[in-house]
Order: structure tokens, then sequence, then C-alpha cells
């Protein structure tokens, strides 16, 4: 039992880019309406009710993307008024919102994968693909907190040795100034210690470790089977141009053949999983409770 | 595990990866494809970083060393985010650039892209800044003769950037919003980022002028002291 945020990081990442990557290749109308549903449930399941302004900045972003189009476009063929000579279209008003939908759901998955995906998880998947870049990302990850503490030190005592005030402007900058020399000198000599002591601790010698191991159980690989099962009939569905949807000059929706609608289905269902995980460990979270 | 053995094969990637994959990738991906294919874009571009930094920092011993130098970059580009207004990490890749080569300036740029986006939101459009910032610390690596010697060259070249990575990420911008490139949505773009523009390359301008000297003359002084 294990909750979402929790699975090994290899599948939460194709799981997301599964997601994120349907929504952005295909623009079906209904698809985008799932995507765009599915995502602020997920991000009001991990978050509850708190982020409010985070939602309001998406709500207004939502407003003005859905009427840049029209204002700027003037394909499609029903006017529905005309603004400074130039026509507005029920056709870009609507591509102007499927678009917005597909920009906001996409941005509200990012936002909730930012969540997930801490820096140690994004460590464990750049280790596997190139130990040395991983290596470069943990220590720059590492020096910004190194950085501001010791830079806080040199302010100190070049205060203490009474060489700048900060109460007057151009004092103020000229010290600041002389504390961030100072801090990239100590900085690259810093560094090129730290390699020299790695490589004496036989830095490369074998793979690089975690710090916590992430395995890969029998969850991790069933949840991956699934999502990129339901990926398989989703994409077909969107590559064989099962789900076309066209804006211009009219619109002409199809009816969505076989194809297609198993497309909508299963790309529901990719994103209904990590509720599901979610409802059903909460659900035996309280079933083992009650047995106390 | 990317490890590239032979010596030729490296130094092929070293030109081919910069000036002939990633943008054809990108411009490929971008126009070539009616629909939106930009996962395979980013996907493609960071794949590319990785191949590029293999490719330059194979040599063990002094590997170490210069990665641990482009670590500290990376993090300074970091901390500079966070300053308002400024954004000081275009000119931080190009001194990384000038000083430590044009790989070391590809990686400060992109690995600064990859790493404070996990603050300021990942997404598909982190491929294109690691492309832009990249880029322009890989040319300030291949053009720092002529930039080293002129200041007023170097101060062009950042406001250049500035204005480079504007258009660079606007057109990323329209591509995103709309199937396909519209001339108007890209124009009213750029109107709208004006602000952003400004402020890249006044910041680009006034970082260089402030950090450049000082910044070569320890980066040279490490460099001699420690042969990295």
């Amino acid at each position: 039992m294990k909750s979402f945020a929790e699975y090994n990081p290899i599948v939460i990442t194709v799981w997301f880019f599964s997601v994120t990557g349907v929504a952005m290749f295909c623009s079906y109308p209904l698809l985008m309406l799932i995507s765009l549903c599915g995502a602020v449930i997920f991000f009001l399941m991990r978050n509850g009710l708190s982020h409010g302004r985070e939602h309001l900045f998406f709500f207004i972003l939502f407003l003005i993307l859905a009427l840049a189009n029209p204002l700027v476009s003037h394909n499609g063929k029903t006017v529905l008024f005309v603004m400074n000579h130039n026509p507005v279209t029920l056709e870009a008003t609507l591509y102007g919102v499927n678009s917005a939908a597909m920009i906001i759901g996409v941005l509200y998955w990012l936002r909730s994968f930012t969540q997930i995906m801490t820096s140690e998880k994004l460590l464990y998947i750049t280790g596997a693909l190139s130990p040395k870049l991983s290596l470069v990302l943990s220590m720059a990850l590492r020096f910004v907190p190194l950085f501001s503490r010791q830079s806080a030190k040199i302010n100190n005592a070049q205060i203490a040795m009474g060489l700048y005030k900060d109460d007057n402007i151009i004092d103020d900058i000229k010290g600041r100034s002389r504390v961030f020399s100072i801090l990239i000198t100590w900085a690259l000599e810093n560094g090129i210690i730290t390699a020299d002591s790695m490589e004496a601790r036989g830095f490369g010698a074998c793979r690089r470790t975690q710090l916590r191991r992430f395995r890969f159980s029998a969850r991790d690989t069933a949840f991956l089977i699934l999502t990129l099962l339901l990926l398989t009939v989703t994409a077909a569905a969107a590559g064989a141009k099962s789900l076309s949807f066209v804006f211009y000059p009219s619109i002409t929706a199809e009816k969505p053949d076989l194809l297609g609608i198993a497309g909508l289905i299963t790309y529901g269902l990719l994103i209904l999983l990590p509720v599901i995980i979610e409802t059903e460990v909460s659900l035996r979270w309280k079933y083992l409770r009650s047995g106390i | 595990m990317l490890l590239i053995q032979s010596k030729k094969m490296r130094s092929i990637i070293k030109a081919v990866v910069p000036f002939v994959l990633i943008p054809s990738i990108t411009i490929a991906g971008a126009v070539a494809f009616d629909e939106k294919k930009h996962i395979i874009i980013a996907l493609a571009s960071a794949l590319s970083a990785l191949l590029l930094f293999s490719a330059g920092f194979e040599k063990r011993s002094t590997g170490t060393r210069r990665m641990v130098i482009v670590a500290v970059m990376i993090a300074l580009c970091f901390a500079g985010r966070f300053i308002p207004f400024l954004k000081p990490v275009a000119a931080l890749t190009i001194i990384a650039g000038l000083y430590l080569g044009g790989e070391a300036g590809f990686l400060v740029g992109s690995l600064s892209a990859l790493l404070t986006n996990f603050y300021f939101g990942q997404g598909p459009w982190t491929a294109f800044q690691m492309l832009a910032w990249g880029l322009i610390g890989l040319f300030a690596g291949i053009l720092s003769k002529p930039l080293l010697l002129r200041r007023a060259l170097l101060l062009m070249y950042g406001a250049a950037a500035g204005l480079a990575y504007s258009f660079i990420m606007d057109i990323w911008t329209v591509l995103w919003y709309n199937e396909g490139f519209n001339v108007r949505l890209y124009i009213a773009a750029l109107g709208t980022a004006v602000p952003y523009t400004v402020s890249y390359a006044v910041s680009n301008v006034l970082f260089l002028y402030l950090l450049a000297p000082p910044f070569g003359e320890k980066l040279n002084r490490i460099k001699i002291k420690y042969g990295v």
C-alpha cells in the first residue's frame, strides 16, 4: 500500500509525460475538457482548498488566453460582431477557448508534477541517464544553501571589521559587490577542493548511489504497464485521426468512431489512475484504523 | 552510461550536436509536423545536451574539477534568478562560455534552466529555455577571442543575446498556443513581452559590464593555479 507520490519516480514521470503529452498533441475539445477537469481535480485532491492565489492566476490566464485568439485571428465563417473594423468570429473564439483549456490543463498537471517530483527524484532519474550530469545537478543544488550561508558569514565579518555600513546606498552597493566578489573566489577555490576530495575518495569508481532507495515493486510494474497500455490506445486514436476536429473555416466535428471513443475512455481512465490509487489507500487506511 | 571513448567521435559530436542536430530538431519539430510535437523536441534537445556533456567531460581528472566549477556557476545562476526584475542568468552563462569554453557555457545555460524550473515551474518551455540559454553560452565560447578583446563588443553581444532569448521564447509561445506559426500572433506576443525583453537586454549589459572583468580574473586565476 503506497500513495501515488511514493511510486517509483520513473513510473510517475512516464505517467505525467503520457497525460500531458496526449493533451498537447491532440486538440480534440472533449479530450481537453477531460484533461482540464482531471488536472484540477488532481491538484485539489493533493492540496485541498489552499493555493487560492494560484487558482485565481490560472483563471485569469485562462480568460486572457481564450480572448486573445478572436482578437488576433479573424478566420472563420460565423461573424459574431465587428470590432475596430475587424470581425470577431465564433470559430476563432472557440479555438481560443480550446487552446486555453489545453494550456491551463497542462499548467495544472505540471504544477502537481513539480510538487511530486522533488529534486531527489530528479537526481534519481538523471542518474540513470548520465551519472556525471546527475552529479553536477546535485552539487549545484547543494551549493545554493552553502553559498547563501557563506555570504552571510562574509557579510557579518565585513560589517564587524567596519568596512561598510548599509545606511548609505552607494556604500551599501560597494560593500555588497565586495561580499559577492569574495564569495566567488571562495566558491571556486572550495569547488576545486571538493573535486580533489571527491577524487581521493574514489569518485567515478562505481555507480552513483542514492540516499533514498527507490525500489521497483510489483505495484510499480503493474502501474507502468497499465499506463503504457492506456496510452497506446489513446495515442492510436489520436494518431489515426479518429479524433479530428476542424475549427476553420467552419466547425466540422465528425462523430468519433469506435477507436475514437475507446481513446477518450482510455484517456479518462489514465487520468483517473492516481485518483483510484489514493481512494484505495485512504479507504484501506480507514478500514485498518476501524479494526484497532 | 553515456561515455564516448573514441576522440574522433567526440569531436564530431561536438560539432554536429549544437549546430546541426538541436536546431534542426527544433525547427523540424515545430514547423514540419502540423500537429504539436513539443515533447519530442523537448526530449531530443535535452538528450542532445546530455550528449554534448559527455563529449566534453570525458577526461576524468580534469573533468571532475571542471564539472565542479560548472556546478558553482549553475548554483550562482540559480541564486540569481531570485533577484527581482533583473536576470543575471544569461550574463553568467556568457561569462562561463567566455572563460571556460563553449561546452561549459552550453552546460551552465541549459542545466540552470532545467534546475531553476524546479522552482519556477517545469514545462515544455523548459526545453526551449535550455536551448536558448545553452546556445547563448555556446556562442559566447566560440566568439570568446573577439569578445574578450573589446568590451563594447561583449556588451553588444549581451544585448543581442537578451533580444534573441526573448524572440526564441516567443516563437515557442505562439507555437504552443496556435497550431502552426502565425505572424500576427508572434508580433502580438513580442509586443506583450517588451518589458521582459528590455529587462533581459538591460540586465545582460549591466551584469556583463559589472561582472565580466572581475569574474574572468578569478576564473583565469583558478585555471592557471589548478590547471583546469
